[in-house]
């Protein structure tokens, strides 16, 4: 042992220290591992460099990320050179971005932030919006609808959608049906019979929830829909125990646990620092590309649905897109394409991407409205 | 760690050197930081998480640590839906069913058949109740690609790596004779909970770099000729880059340059390139990049270019 920790020795104090460092720095680095390093110090012995950095990278890390956060981190404790902790934190919460959050939509963001609690309660100011307005706001169009009536929209729609995830889930609690007879039970019971089997006991399958993935385009021709549609995502996504939400303009951003948050105020202000390229330009090919090499692998053929919100306005390669789409469309059971435009009266899947993508869509269905969305249920 | 059952017995001699050079030997090519990794492993007792593409040797890490150290291989391949029952132990229900039909006529109480029908004579022993069961020394067990079976499985382990012992309702706690070696692998196809996570030592094995490959490979076909080596490797190397569905790991530029050897090449032309595709791609889609990569010599031509 280098140091009993009464009497710590110098190297003992210094791996303590850069362990308080590394876990500064975002590492899982707590008081447990802090023990580990120490015993790991002592076994490899604090001369070799090399050893100890490697030692002490498989005992404080626990991914690949962590790698290479850990490399800058102990470059900067041994080398001396700046062991302010702040400066190299991780670089993803440093960044502010540009948060399109912050200016669009202010107000409608604090109004629905703070009767988030009380919309969770059974009725909270809804129940003074009479019958008709619940029908007229579910049906008007989210990008043409006044301020005014944006909130009351918004405490409405992160009602009925909690409701709707809710029953999904227990549509499919009920669907279990009889299974194997499960032998272990059926023996157990029988030993008081004399070793009949006389009732038998059933072994019930087990039920995988559904997988989501959800890709949302953010981009300048979505603004208009895409901050309500985050919202639908959140309130989506607490419900379903395996989401992955990305958010999508000329590249890719997973945003699901930022989405984990308890409340919806907290998980927009995660977002809103986010640096997503919000109301960008839109490649939907190099998007998808970008989920299939880094996702890819994730989705399983059984019981995926993989959601697009999207205009289908798109400046990147139609050919790229439809490709991609076929490569998800291999691996997923369901892909499911919402359109905000398809509520227009006249809109026709004509642009270059739309008209791209449609061979490999199986559910195509508008988005522009809360009533549109609820209809998503008849499809997950 | 104090609160395991056994004392960690670790043979004096063991340094991370030590392994390094007996990896070589089973002809493992370790770097440093597996290697450093894997002795805390012996000496710390902890296990280790080995994450990584397909094909790096991830299994393979904990086949040749258990014949470094002399020990017993147990291995748990993890897959959806793994359950207790296939993982830790099952009864034998039909020994037991036959059981008590020949006990009918005998005059034990059924508190007595009871306990005969679930001895250690009708226990069927699945990965991880044999590890623990393991008698006379320390085995590696070995659980495979852990991303691959549920949380529900993963909150189990957890359970056992903390604690080293099973309990079956029937005949009660069983704790482990000699705490195993663990080495968990992953692919990364799901994010593993970070409880499990912090409970391992994690090592993380990148695509081995020019040189690095060429040692494995020597190490692996002694019998190769040199220049053909150099090429596969060149060649594999570069098709790296082609930015494929699935990169070619390590166990395909053994595949390759054992067929090479096969079909009684000498050195790797767009022929060859063509008449092993197979071992280096794994998809329609790849095989067309790469096909299209070597007309144009962009990978032959890499290959050509970087001398040893």
């Amino acid at each position: 042992m280098i140091g009993s920790l009464e009497q710590p020795s110098d190297a003992a104090r210094a791996i303590v220290e850069f362990c308080r460092l590394a876990r500064e720095n975002g590492l899982p680095a707590g008081v447990p591992e802090t023990l580990v390093s120490l015993e790991a110090a002592a076994a490899l012995g604090v001369d070799k460099e090399q050893d100890l950095k490697f030692g002490l990278r498989s005992v404080l890390c626990s991914s690949k990320d962590d790698w290479d956060l850990f490399e800058e981190c102990f470059q900067t404790f041994w080398r001396r050179s700046e062991p302010e902790s702040s400066a190299n934190r991780r670089t993803r919460s440093k960044k502010e971005g540009s948060s399109a959050f912050g200016k669009r939509d202010s107000i409608s963001l604090m109004s629905t932030g703070s009767t988030d609690d009380v919309s969770s309660e059974e009725d909270g100011g809804l129940a003074v919006a009479g019958a008709s307005t619940r029908e007229r706001l579910s049906k008007a169009d989210v990008s043409t609808l006044p301020q005014s009536d944006m909130a009351m929209l918004e405490q409405l729609a992160l009602r009925l959608f909690k409701q709707m995830s809710r029953r999904l889930q227990r549509r499919r609690r009920i669907g279990t049906s009889r299974g194997q007879v499960d032998l272990r039970r059926t023996i157990r019971r029988s030993i008081s019979r004399g070793g009949e089997p006389m009732s038998l006991r059933f072994r019930e399958r087990k039920l995988r929830p559904h997988r989501l993935v959800t890709l949302l385009d953010i981009s300048g021709s979505m603004s208009a829909y895409s901050l309500f549609l985050v919202k639908f995502l959140y309130a989506l996504q607490k419900h379903f125990r395996h989401v992955n939400t990305f958010l999508f303009s000329t590249n890719l951003v997973e945003i699901t646990s930022l989405l984990g948050a308890q409340r919806l105020q907290e998980a927009m202000q995660a977002l809103s620092r986010q640096p997503a390229g919000w109301s960008g330009g839109t490649d939907i090919g190099g998007s998808l590309q970008e989920f299939n090499q880094l996702h890819g692998k994730k989705l399983r053929s059984s019981d995926t649905f993989f959601m697009i919100l999207s205009d289908g306005w798109d400046t990147g390669d139609a050919g790229v897109l439809s490709a991609e789409l076929r490569a998800v469309k291999r691996r997923v059971r369901r892909v499911i394409w919402l359109n905000p435009l398809l509520g227009l009266k006249d809109y026709q899947p004509i642009t270059c991407g739309m008209s791209a993508a449609l061979p490999h869509i199986d559910v195509f269905a508008p988005a522009h409205n809360l009533e549109s969305l609820l209809a998503l249920e008849r499809h997950l | 760690m104090g609160m395991s059952p056994t004392p960690p017995s670790v043979a004096a001699n063991q340094s991370v050197d030590a392994i390094v050079s007996g990896f070589e030997r089973l002809g493992y090519v370790a770097d440093r930081s597996l290697a450093t990794a894997l002795y805390l492993v012996t000496t710390l007792r902890k296990p280790i998480l080995v994450e990584g593409h397909a094909g790096l040797g991830k299994t393979e890490v904990a086949k040749v640590l258990a014949s470094y150290l002399g020990t017993r291989l147990i291995r748990l391949q993890c897959y959806e839906g793994l359950d207790v029952n296939s993982a830790v132990y099952e009864w034998n229900y039909q020994k037991q069913l036959l059981a008590i039909k020949i006990e009918e006529g005998s005059d034990k109480s059924v508190e007595e058949k009871e306990k005969h029908i679930f001895s250690r004579e009708f226990l069927l022993e699945r990965p991880l109740l044999q590890s623990i069961l393991v008698e006379d020394a320390a085995p590696v067990l070995l659980i495979d690609e852990i991303d691959r079976a549920d949380e529900a499985f993963e909150a189990f382990l957890l359970e056992l790596l903390s604690d080293y012992q099973i309990t079956i309702p029937e005949m009660g706690t069983i704790h482990a004779k000699h705490v195993p070696y663990v080495v968990l692998t992953s692919n990364r196809s799901r994010e593993l909970g970070d409880a499990l996570k912090r409970r391992c030592l994690y090592q993380w094995i990148d695509y081995p770099n020019l040189e690095k490959e060429m040692k494995i490979v020597r190490a692996r076909l002694p019998n190769i000729e040199q220049e053909l080596a150099r090429q596969v490797v060149g060649y594999v190397q570069s098709v790296r880059g082609l930015n494929l569905t699935k990169p070619p790991g390590v166990a395909a530029t053994l595949d390759c340059a054992e067929a090479l050897m096969a079909l009684g090449k000498v050195r790797l032309d767009e022929a060859a390139i063509e008449e092993t595709l197979g071992c280096i791609s794994k998809s329609v889609d790849d095989d067309t990049k790469i096909r299209s990569a070597a007309r144009d010599k962009i990978v032959v031509a890499g290959s050509m270019g970087r001398v040893l």
